[in-house]
């Protein structure tokens, strides 16, 4: 029994250790992130999928083909509901009773939509409809009452013979931006009254063997020939979001090029992104066997300046800080709760995001979870060069993950600052940052060789006194043995000499 | 005169790049078991400078280490220099026999090896901003090797100037077509094995009743 008796904690603890992964709020979701090495692993959801919302949720019939959903500033959300030709308005929690928009008041006609492709709300509650099957972009007021209806624009500039606006954008002084389904040369840009004022943030061209060729035949041939043969073009920008700062964000839905997919777009149309060196959506694999295919369908920027990008190849949201450090991945193809099967559009609110799935035709609420709370507040202190502060949140986040990249990141920053090099460095060589580590180990020699002053100089003075003792040894030594060496050899030569003559 | 042992033969071989094998040479000297051991440094020599590299210059994939590659960038290269020159300047009337190749390039490679141990070691008391000092290292000792292996062949085989660039610059070529065929057969082999191999499987699937 005496054994049995000290063997009770321990069989009590193997109880309690056992049974302690069951206790914690474990997430089954299928996230991932990037390690060091730029190799998926498996990662803490930051969003878990709390519920999806239908039309027959929100007291209306059923959602036909939800092309873009909108959260407005003032808390209420608008569905463009493009299969029945209406916006379904409701608030961020679902539970108002839905308001429909379907019919227009303009010029005292009535105008219908038909498969309306993008919506956005001014912060003023100005309603912009892209109306993509009547070919036009409707302004008009949350009754429905329009002031403006702009069609195919009429300027040698619109190259493009038909006008299909598929998504729209509204910046504060009142300039209206349309993506436009035919026109590679960016967003096509309109001002407050409706007339066109050309194209802006336009995607560069990749330089592919194949364009290269191009241009070098096309050097040669004649102005005939050139005719026929095919130009180089950008890819299209398939969606776009706007800030509160007034820059614009967008994407492209392009399998064959992938420069350019995400832009965070000047008031000059300068990409702020261009030299950055980040690779956004999912990476190929170390060896090049399989080559992501991602294609954006929508971009989001959360008020708190979140970047989200949502990936209609499989189904997932990309969310990057305002730095474009890649925060989370989540989502996929499915027919769960939380997956999906033809993604269309993508919002967020502070700790809410809502994506669209355009053949499940509901509204999936994801909802921060514990993990993605910390995360969010060490990036934002981060981010805003709080590293002192954002020290204990990035602490909480590896206690949780502890492969979350960015947190070695801010902790290896925070330890520079404080001086701590030591341990900055090693963070900083978890975090794969090269530069953090140069900068750390700078701070760490020079404390070194401070601290250390005397040893140093007196290292050096023993080594210079041993080299040279050492020398003069080896020398008497090797001068010795070569005197003998040298007298075999003048005889040597000598009796070559004598054989020579 | 010049009757140094092997060990002195090496120093006197590296430090005077344009007489130096040309003594070396006449005296018949220079150890095989001496050059082999060159090369053994020549490859540790090869991992070190990958893998214990300061973090701030080189990041270096240390999830897993596979031997091979570093085994490839050094014994095999030298392997494959040694043969080709061998193979080469037997056609073009170089004296050199196999041995006296292996011996005098594998003294000639002794700055270069040097040269990654050096920067290896002086990466760990630099910031990225002095790199050049180990750029500089670097190098001198690619330059050193370069000049020390150009005499080498100049001397062994006992050419001309011009004559030793022809026999280089078509070393460098039986180097690829080696490689080439190193390549092609070893493909050969993966095919042949694997076709033994779905022999044997369908015979499995036939005798399994």
């Amino acid at each position: 029994m005496h054994w049995f008796k000290n063997s009770i904690p321990l069989i009590a603890a193997l109880l309690v250790f056992t049974s302690a992964p069951h206790v914690s709020a474990r997430r089954t979701d299928d996230t991932y992130n990037y390690d060091r090495w730029g190799e998926a692993i498996p990662s803490r959801a930051g969003y878990t999928a709390a519920e999806s919302i239908s039309g027959r949720d929100l007291g209306v019939s059923d959602f036909a083909d939800i092309s873009d959903i909108f959260l407005a500033s003032d808390g209420s959300f608008f569905i463009c509901d493009s299969g029945n030709g209406r916006i379904v308005v409701t608030d961020s929690e679902f539970e108002k009773k839905a308001k429909i928009i379907d019919e227009i008041n303009y010029k005292d006609q009535k105008l219908s939509l038909e498969n309306p492709g993008g919506i956005y709300v001014s912060d003023e509650g100005i309603l912009y409809i892209a109306d993509t099957g009547n070919s036009r972009v409707i302004r008009c007021d949350l009754e429905g009452n329009a002031d403006l209806v702009i069609e195919k624009p009429d300027s040698v500039q619109y190259t493009a013979v038909t006008f299909v606006p598929q998504r729209v954008l509204a910046d504060k002084a009142g300039f209206i931006y349309v993506v436009d389904g035919n026109i590679t040369g960016g967003a096509v840009l309109f001002d407050s009254e409706g007339n066109f004022s050309g194209y802006y943030g336009a995607n560069r061209v990749q330089q592919t063997g194949e364009v290269l060729r191009n241009y070098f035949w096309k050097f040669l041939a004649g102005d005939e020939m050139r005719k026929y043969m095919t130009n180089a073009v950008p890819s299209a920008i398939s969606s776009f979001d706007n800030d509160e700062k007034g820059f614009i964000y967008t994407c492209s839905s392009s399998l064959s090029q992938d420069i350019d997919m995400i832009k965070k777009v000047n008031a000059a149309g300068y990409n702020l992104f261009a030299d950055m060196e980040t690779d956004f959506g999912d990476r190929p694999t170390a060896d090049y066997s399989e080559y992501p295919q991602n294609s954006y369908v929508d971009i989001d920027v959360s008020p708190t300046g979140l970047i989200n990008c949502l990936d209609y190849t499989n189904g997932r949201i990309f969310q990057y800080d305002e730095e474009c450090n890649l925060l989370f991945i989540f989502g996929g193809k499915g027919y769960q709760l939380g997956t999906f099967r033809q993604v269309s559009a993508v919002e967020s609110s502070e700790d809410c995001l809502y994506v669209a799935d355009s053949q499940k035709n509901t509204v999936t609420v994801f909802e921060e979870t514990e993990f993605g709370r910390t995360v969010h507040h060490a990036t934002e202190l981060y981010n805003a060069g709080y590293y002192d502060e954002a020290l204990e949140p990035w602490f909480d986040v590896l206690e949780q993950d502890g492969n979350y990249r960015m947190a070695h990141k801010g902790i290896a920053s925070a330890y520079i600052n404080q001086g701590r090099y030591r341990e900055a460095m090693k963070y900083a060589k978890l975090a794969d940052s090269q530069w953090r580590y140069d900068r750390a180990f700078e701070g760490w020699r020079e404390e070194f060789v401070s601290t250390h002053l005397t040893e140093l100089i007196l290292a050096a003075a023993a080594l210079i006194l041993i080299t040279v003792f050492a020398g003069r040894y080896l020398r008497k030594k090797s001068s010795c043995s070569g005197k003998t060496v040298k007298e075999t050899a003048a005889n040597e030569s000598n009796a070559e000499g004598d054989e020579a003559k | 005169m010049m009757d140094l042992s092997e060990k002195q033969w090496v120093k006197h071989a590296v430090l005077h790049p344009f007489e130096g094998f040309e003594d070396m040479r006449w005296k018949k000297s220079g150890s095989l078991r001496i050059s082999f051991f060159i090369v053994l440094l020549f490859f540790i020599g090869t991992v070190v400078n990958d893998r214990l590299y300061a973090f701030q210059f080189h990041n270096s994939y240390d999830k897993l280490f596979n031997i091979v590659p570093y085994f490839v960038k050094s014994i095999v290269l030298f392997a494959a220099w040694v043969i080709g020159n061998w193979s080469v300047c037997t056609l073009l009337d170089g004296e050199g026999t196999l041995k006296r190749i292996c011996i005098f390039s594998a003294y000639s490679i002794i700055p270069y090896v040097a040269s990654l141990f050096f920067t290896a070691f002086l990466s760990h008391f630099l910031i990225a901003d002095e790199g050049v000092f180990i750029l500089c290292l670097h190098y001198a000792g690619i330059i050193w090797t370069g000049v020390l292996l150009f005499n080498a062949v100049k001397t062994v085989h006992q050419y001309s100037f011009m004559k030793t660039v022809s026999a280089v610059v078509l070393t460098l070529a039986a180097m690829l077509i080696m490689m080439f065929l190193l390549v092609l057969v070893m493909s050969l082999f993966q095919k042949a094995g694997l076709f033994i191999y779905s022999i044997y499987t369908e015979l499995q699937y036939r005798f399994r009743v």
